[in-house]
């Protein structure tokens, strides 16, 4: 064998080998093209709402909570005929262009109202030709989701969706010879290496396919390596998919801003986010700003940048103009339009964290966390953006007037506050920290505190279930109360003012709150019933059947303690709280719903009872000071609590349409000098009256009757008593005795007031 | 207190505020889903029928007809024990309309028949007797 015959054996090895390896190459980036270009689904956040309002006349609403609302959701304040996303004022009230919208029972098209409003009422909504329209629904406000890796968020749209002027704006700008080349364009790498000698550094180039393969398979580093793999990877992707498919996929790929936390992809989501509407009606301005993003998203951003994104843009149409796309008016209309992006309204995750992570908790009940981040599930909540809003005003106004007048020990002091609807259970807001865009520790979920006298009503409404022994004005002893049990320390129960009252009414030991009087009632009638009585009110944890519990040696959170309050403010009904109404799929097929349930914990006439008790409360004892906020009209039921070494101070209370808990204290558990009526109580009562409150008017259940009762002697009163106060007792529980005050002749208002009727119908002939 | 009140009466402080009337108006909004409700019981979709009610209910939460209502679809769901707890719940905004009681009282008896409590059910339909 000559020589030249072997080595020529050898070259003829080695090409061999390249080629099988280039083969193998290929076919291994051919199959990684194709499993991953066909199995790729876009993961899709769940996307969370808000609960739509609902405009209707009669309904009570000032006309500037409808503008911040209809900000909110990205309208904007000036009329564009053929567009939806809009509102003016008008003489009454406003002209609202509602966008359309896949609510979870049906789609709502666009369309057109007016509403009217008078004195903080909407007095009419009519449709276009001045109908009148029984409820329309706003849009709910977007208030977050639960997103995939890396916090990618976008909204899919088809191919057929996107206008063609933006489809031609990216083609002139990003890749001119997109419909030719078969995903390398070699006249653009000539044109890019042309740029490059001429000293302008290395840029463009790329296809829209190599773009595609970038992102979609590459790490972004710059090697040789990488590059000779994205263009195989470009040439395979178009050997397999058409020119449509790629494009469609770029156009939902492309990445185009950040808001804060949350990464901006695709086009239909950023023409929502820039824009406030569908990518159908971006114009070509519009769509010429998008498409000058592509190449810098952080450079060209229109809200840091602005002056820079809009010569980019013009840059853009000038183009679109050149290749001909674009008609010589339609360029300078164009050109001479303004920026034109939305209001900012910076979002990020989501603008309301505590609340999101309520929702999320409530749906991992029932779905897998990945599904939550991949699934692009609609979830509609029932979070009230009104009262969300102002419970956190109310947070960062009182928080730090607290810290400047250092009233409550250093500053940090921390806050909870959960506001449900009385009769649904809805959750309407909810403060989880002083800082509202934290996402961190959720006290109103998560802190375990004890509650204190939060936990009295507990003992009263066991007590008031017995009429019999024991009625609201039954005197209770308020004397110095020792309690013996083995193997525990004596308890002895100290009063918040330090001192004995005696025998007090039941009403008046509530109403200030007397610890004595309360240890001796809830061992009276036993521990083990009143923590019966807790469970019944909702609260699922074990609880000890300690003697200390009746004062509120329990530790709940917030959340529980509304749950509680909750049953006892709907009338001893049950009412689970809930976070979520309904969740649909991305295309708005409904999934499940969660439905308002009832169940009838306790009965009627205790609850009612002991709901007129809580009214005490705030009329004449531990949370007068309420009336600051708040008119007597206002019947506000609630309770203060405050424990040991002020480490907690609470107000938990409803009026006739919202309840609410708030919480203060410290994290690391410091003592302070927190009491429920100093501090939580101002929180309380300023978020509610900036809510205008219904005022709280119970029917009264059968079985029960109202009897007048001197409030001294806690006897029957009659007209003759100057202060009597009318009462509501189980039938025939009420006292029999009669009031010193009372009139010697012993008739009740009812005969005197028949009496009286009579001798007028008699005298005036009626 | 209609009636003239004698001269002397002081005005005794309520403890609560006047119940309210027992039905109140409904509005418009109401009797729309109302109307919608009870076109889709009719429809057979019956998850959209409660939906529209617990709407109404958020408007108008003390009106004791459409906690009935909702207490007849909760019946027609099968949702026995809801169907009970709803009619209670409607039975104690009623007020004084006792023929709205004694129908909440017969479709707690028929709830109560469904899960097989027939004691129940008879002491039901007695309570709604008691009603009229």
């Amino acid at each position: 064998m000559s020589r030249r015959r072997k080595s020529w054996r050898y070259v003829r090895y080695a090409l061999l080998s390249v080629a099988l390896l280039a083969a193998g190459f290929t076919l291994y980036l051919d199959f990684r093209v194709r499993s991953e270009f066909e199995g790729r689904r876009f993961a899709l956040p769940a996307r969370i709402y808000a609960r739509p309002l609902e405009l209707h006349a009669g309904l009570r609403v000032s006309q500037a909570s409808i503008l911040e609302e209809l900000r909110q959701a990205g309208y904007r304040t000036a009329r564009r005929e053929g567009e939806t996303g809009w509102f003016v004022r008008e003489h009454d009230g406003l002209e609202i262009a509602l966008r359309p919208f896949a609510f979870w029972d049906g789609p709502r098209p666009a369309r057109r109202i007016h509403v009217a409003f008078e004195n903080g009422t909407v007095t009419s909504v009519r449709d276009a030709r001045g109908r009148d329209l029984p409820l329309v629904r706003l849009e709910p406000l977007p208030i977050g989701g639960f997103y995939p890796a890396n916090n990618e968020d976008r909204v899919l749209v088809r191919l057929a969706e996107v206008p063609k002027h933006l489809v031609q704006a990216l083609l002139a700008t990003e890749d001119r010879n997109f419909h030719s080349h078969h995903g390398v364009d070699p006249r653009g790498i000539a044109r890019a290496l042309v740029s490059f000698l001429r000293g302008r550094g290395l840029q463009g180039g790329s296809t829209l396919t190599q773009q595609l393969v970038k992102n979609f398979f590459l790490t972004p580093e710059r090697t040789v390596r990488r590059k000779v793999t994205e263009l195989f990877m470009a040439v395979l992707l178009e050997l397999h998919y058409d020119k449509n498919e790629i494009l469609e996929t770029y156009l939902n790929e492309i990445y185009l801003g950040q808001d804060r936390d949350r990464a901006i992809h695709g086009i239909g989501l950023a023409s929502l986010h820039y824009f406030g509407k569908q990518v159908e009606y971006l114009t070509l301005a519009e769509s010429a700003l998008l498409v000058g993003m592509v190449k810098g998203p952080a450079w060209y951003d229109p809200y840091r940048h602005p002056r820079r994104a809009l010569e980019r843009r013009n840059l853009v149409l000038r183009q679109t103009r050149s290749l001909g796309y674009a008609t010589m008016e339609q360029y300078s209309t164009a050109r001479a339009a303004s920026i034109g992006v939305k209001p900012k309204a910076p979002v990020g995750t989501s603008p309301h964290p505590a609340f999101l992570q309520l929702v999320h908790r409530q749906l991992r009940r029932d779905y897998d966390e990945a599904d939550l981040r991949s699934e692009g599930l609609r979830v509609f909540t029932t979070l009230d953006p009104r009262v969300q809003r102002a419970a956190e005003r109310v947070v960062e106004r009182k928080l730090a007037q607290y810290d400047k007048g250092k009233r409550f020990g250093p500053p940090g002091l921390e806050a909870a506050i959960v506001v449900t609807d009385t009769q649904t259970g809805e959750v309407q807001a909810l403060i989880g920290g002083r800082d509202a865009r934290y996402s961190g520790f959720n006290r109103a979920l998560d802190a375990a505190r004890p509650v204190g006298s939060l936990l009295k009503p507990v003992v009263y409404l066991t007590a008031l279930a017995e009429p019999s022994r024991y009625t609201l004005v039954t005197p209770i002893d308020d004397a110095p109360f020792v309690w013996k049990s083995r193997g525990a320390p004596d308890w002895q129960p100290q009063n918040y003012d330090k001192t004995f009252h005696g025998a007090v009414q039941l009403r008046t030991a509530l109403a200030q709150s007397y610890n004595a009087a309360t240890a001796r009632l809830g061992t009276e009638i036993g521990v083990e019933r009143v923590l019966s009585t807790m469970k019944r009110l909702g609260i699922e944890r074990e609880l000890k059947p300690y003697a200390a519990t009746l004062l509120g040696a329990v530790e709940l959170s917030p959340i529980e303690v509304a749950q509680m309050y909750q049953t006892i403010a709907s009338a001893g009904f049950r009412v689970p709280l809930r976070a979520i109404r309904e969740v649909t799929t991305q295309d708005g097929r409904p999934l499940r719903r969660y439905p308002l349930e009832v169940k009838q914990a306790l009965s009627a006439g205790p609850t009612y009872l002991l709901t007129a008790a809580m009214q005490g409360v705030v009329r004449e004892g531990t949370a007068r000071s309420l009336v600051k906020w708040l008119p007597p009209e206002s019947a506000v039921a609630g309770k203060t609590g405050t424990t040991d070494e002020q480490r907690d101070a609470w107000f938990a209370g409803f009026t006739g349409d919202r309840l609410a808990v708030v919480w203060l204290g410290y994290d690391d558990n410091r003592a302070a000098k927190l009491s429920g009526a100093a501090a939580a109580l101002p929180l309380w009562g300023e978020l509610m009256a900036s809510l205008h409150p219904e005022p709280l008017a119970l029917p009264r259940p059968e079985g029960i009757e109202n009897v007048l009762i001197d409030p001294q002697s806690g006897l029957r009163a009659d007209w003759a008593c100057s202060d009597a106060l009318e009462l509501p007792f189980a039938q025939g529980s009420a006292p029999v005795e009669r009031a010193p005050c009372a009139s010697a002749l012993g008739v009740t208002v009812e005969e005197v007031k028949q009496e009286a009727k009579s001798w007028l119908e008699r005298l005036f002939g009626r | 207190m209609q009636q003239p009140a004698p001269v002397s009466e002081p005005a005794p402080e309520p403890a609560l505020a006047p119940a309210p009337a027992p039905a109140p108006i409904q509005s418009a909004a109401v009797a729309s889903l109302m109307d919608g409700a009870r076109a889709d019981v009719a429809a057979g979709r019956l998850a959209n029928a409660a939906a529209s009610l617990e709407r109404a209910l958020r408007i108008e939460p003390r009106n004791a007809r459409l906690w009935q209502e909702l207490a007849r679809v909760r019946l027609k769901q099968g949702e026995y024990a809801q169907a009970e707890s709803v009619a209670a719940r409607s039975n104690s905004w009623a007020g004084s309309d006792n023929r709205l009681r004694a129908e909440n009282w017969r479709l707690i008896a028929q709830a109560r028949e469904a899960r097989g409590d027939a004691a129940g059910a008879r002491a039901a339909l007695e309570a709604a007797e008691r009603q009229q």
